[in-house]
């Protein structure tokens, strides 16, 4: 009896002992949105991280894009399961995120966590607008982005062009280079299948953002009802782009690599895609605003989130290994790969960075424009005014409505998705 | 006993979460809205909100045209692959092949392929129709009127190989003496293959005019890669809808009345096929 009661205390120690020994997991969900190797490297940080800390055991989940990485955070949420412990989500969806209580707060942890308050002073201002709500922080930039004019830079100087400066300019650029009707080649293809996006430089160019707060909407002001007119414009009165709601995301890289189109408006996330592939000297640029001599572009990308329910313990070993992701070498290293835009001011300092701006000239380009961008859409309730304004905004394209019925009916239908939030 | 297995599975994977589903789609349950996160009581609410909202008439619409647009000529083409495809050929495994390989190919690979074969300018699709005169809008992702019409083709090139299996597994188990009788009593083409063969393989054509538009509504990725559900709606079909309302605007009361209706309209279309092709049995 004595020895049966001996070896269970020796089972029951060495239990305790395996479980206190065990290494401490953190997961990131991680969405691989663009044509970058983005996944190696996750992969060979995440060796490096559990090389250094033998505790710690990192599991990095792929997901095919933002949505499917809040789907499946929601779902284990949910379901009752544990998500994972870290997500990239979209900067913009904090609102919805918070109020539906899927991710944590930061702050207790940035308190606790040796060079916290100064790491997170670090980031740049521009990409800090969407880390905070209801006064605590929520998220930290992870990859960023801009939107960007694309042109090709050859065909300017073939055509004795400059880069246009203003909304005037930029028609007759696309009409000059459009080419037999835009059966050989457009001046300017503007992907718009999901359009609020790349349309919001447009707005901020004639003076106004789509939005002012999470609840205070600006799309039938006159600025705004100016760029969709501009929009229909650029294939209406110039005759430089496909008339209506124009080609996916992705095809219009392909198109402008392949020489298609003489210009694009899109994402910096981008840039090291259409570099690889373009045959062509490729020039960026912030989309040029209605009056001469401005420009305009938006941020956008996605935040690095703690999700709910965690052990303290995870907590902080993720934060951990946040910090390390987000260490200045390595986000200098990240921009390189994919185009992103460098998100904190230690990371621009770097040596590898500043090499990377004289060898790549369109990574300064990119990240000159974001001196003139201003905030992503983000409001309560954001994907239903979200599809309000894309619905409204294609009918317009389309010219199934004018561009002003449009945007009064876009403006009139998403206060009313927000009414709950006044 | 026997069935005590698939009786436990039954309850606990379909008739436990359909019980959850209707709690649910009585009361307005939103995560992302405070005053909503707690279920509050709403009576059918849910259900007359939908009605009421021009982006579900708009989906319902949409289902419509997609269906009437997909099933019948999913139903035809089908038919017809497996009589051409029954007979002794040249290269009848090759062809077969052929017309069954979408089936294999997963529904987001379809619709990436068809993604670029409906391209504006250079993509297959267009240059196909345009030996044809075609000189119509190109961008079909694009367009209003022909969104739907795109998502169709993408599930009508996916879905025709594998039913065609159905319909060609019935005309080989046909009994040949009574095709033969019908010929010898002057029977032939069109004429034998209505008033013969299509009676003799209706189990096969009801199996296939379920699973046909079961699928229509099941399927929901090329959607997703295809057009997001617009322009401005007009290809947002059910599933979509109920991804856009359950996850993406985290409205899990009208997500649930959705769902409850989906699984009415698919039960209500399953029970009245069954027994109009059981009262043609009697």
């Amino acid at each position: 009896m004595k020895r049966h009661a001996l070896l269970c205390a020796i089972l029951m120690v060495c239990l305790g002992w395996a479980v206190a020994a065990a290494p401490v997991e953190v997961s990131l969900a991680y969405p691989v949105a663009v044509d970058a190797p983005i996944t190696a490297m996750l992969k060979g940080w995440a060796q490096d991280y559990m090389a250094k800390n033998l505790d710690v055991k990192v599991n990095l989940i792929f997901s095919g894009g933002y949505p499917d990485v809040k789907t499946a955070i929601q779902t284990a949420i949910q379901g009752g399961a544990t998500p994972p412990t870290l997500a990239v989500m979209l900067a913009t969806d904090v609102y919805d995120l918070v109020n539906a209580k899927y991710v944590d707060s930061l702050d207790d942890l940035v308190a606790a966590a040796p060079g916290g308050a100064a790491f997170i002073k670090d980031f740049l201002p521009a990409y800090m607008g969407n880390s905070h709500y209801k006064g605590k922080l929520w998220s930290v930039p992870f990859q960023r982005s801009a939107v960007v004019l694309y042109y090709n830079a050859d065909l300017f100087a073939a055509s004795k062009l400059a880069p246009p400066k203003s909304w005037d300019e930029l028609g007759k650029d696309a009409q000059a280079l459009t080419v037999d009707g835009g059966k050989t080649r457009w001046g300017i293809e503007i992907p718009t299948e999901n359009p609020y996006w790349t349309f919001q430089p447009l707005a901020i160019g004639a003076g106004k953002n789509v939005f002012t707060d999470d609840v205070t909407l600006n799309f039938n002001a006159p600025e705004v009802i100016d760029a969709v007119q501009f929009y229909l414009d650029l294939s209406q009165k110039y005759k430089a782009t496909p008339p209506g709601v124009q080609v996916a995301w992705g095809s219009s890289t392909q198109n402008f690599a392949a020489g298609k189109t003489a210009m694009i408006i899109h994402t910096t996330g981008s840039l090291a895609g259409i570099l690889k592939t373009a045959k062509f000297k490729v020039g960026v640029m912030a989309v040029p605003g209605k009056v001469a001599g401005t420009l305009a572009s938006v941020t956008g990308g996605g935040n690095l989130y703690l999700t709910a329910g965690h052990t303290p313990a995870e907590r902080k070993a993720a934060f951990a290994f946040a910090q390390y992701l987000l260490d200045p070498s390595r986000v200098a290293t990240f921009s390189q790969a994919t185009g992103y835009i460098p998100h904190r001011t230690s990371a621009t300092a770097t040596p590898e960075f500043k090499a990377w701006l004289v060898q790549v000239p369109q990574a300064a380009d990119a990240f000159a424009a974001l001196s003139s961008a201003q905030p992503e859409l983000a409001t309560q309730n954001l994907n239903a005014v979200k599809t309000i304004f894309n619905k409204y905004l294609q009918n317009a394209f389309n010219g199934t409505q004018t561009p002003k019925d449009a945007m009064n009916a876009a403006q009139s239908e998403s206060d009313k998705a927000l009414a709950d939030y006044r | 006993m026997l069935v005590a297995p698939t009786l436990v599975f039954v309850c606990l994977f379909t008739l436990f979460p359909l019980g959850e589903v209707l709690v649910g789609s009585l009361f307005k349950h939103k995560l992302n809205i405070p005053k909503y996160q707690v279920p509050v009581f709403a009576g059918f609410g849910n259900f007359t909100d939908l009605f009421k909202d021009p982006e579900f008439l708009q989906v319902v619409t949409n289902t419509g045209i997609y269906l009437l647009a997909l099933i019948p000529l999913l139903l035809i083409a089908a038919l017809i692959l497996a009589f051409l495809l029954e007979g002794k050929m040249k290269g009848l495994a090759f062809f077969r092949l052929a017309a069954f390989h979408p089936t294999v190919l997963p529904l987001v690979s379809a619709a990436t392929i068809w993604l670029f074969f409906l391209t504006p300018g250079y993509g297959l699709w267009n240059q196909f129709l345009r030996l044809f005169g075609y000189a119509g809008p190109e961008n079909w992702a694009g367009n209003p009127s022909l969104a739907i019409f795109a998502l169709a083709l993408v599930a009508f090139w996916k879905n025709v190989g594998f039913l065609m299996l159905f319909f060609l597994t019935g005309l080989q188990n046909l009994d040949r003496s009574l095709v033969e009788a019908a010929r010898m009593d002057g029977s032939g083409g069109l004429r034998l293959v209505t008033r013969i063969i299509l009676p003799l393989i209706r189990r096969q054509t009801l199996f296939v005019t379920t699973i046909a538009f079961i699928g229509a509504f099941q399927t929901v990725d090329h959607v997703f890669v295809l057009t997001q559900g617009g322009p401005s709606g007009t290809s947002t079909l059910p599933l979509y809808y109920l991804w856009q309302l359950r996850f993406d605007r985290m409205d899990i009361g009208r997500g649930d009345a959705v769902t409850l209706m989906l699984v009415i309209a698919l039960l209500a279309f399953t029970v009245t096929n069954t027994l109009i092709s059981e009262r043609h049995e009697k």
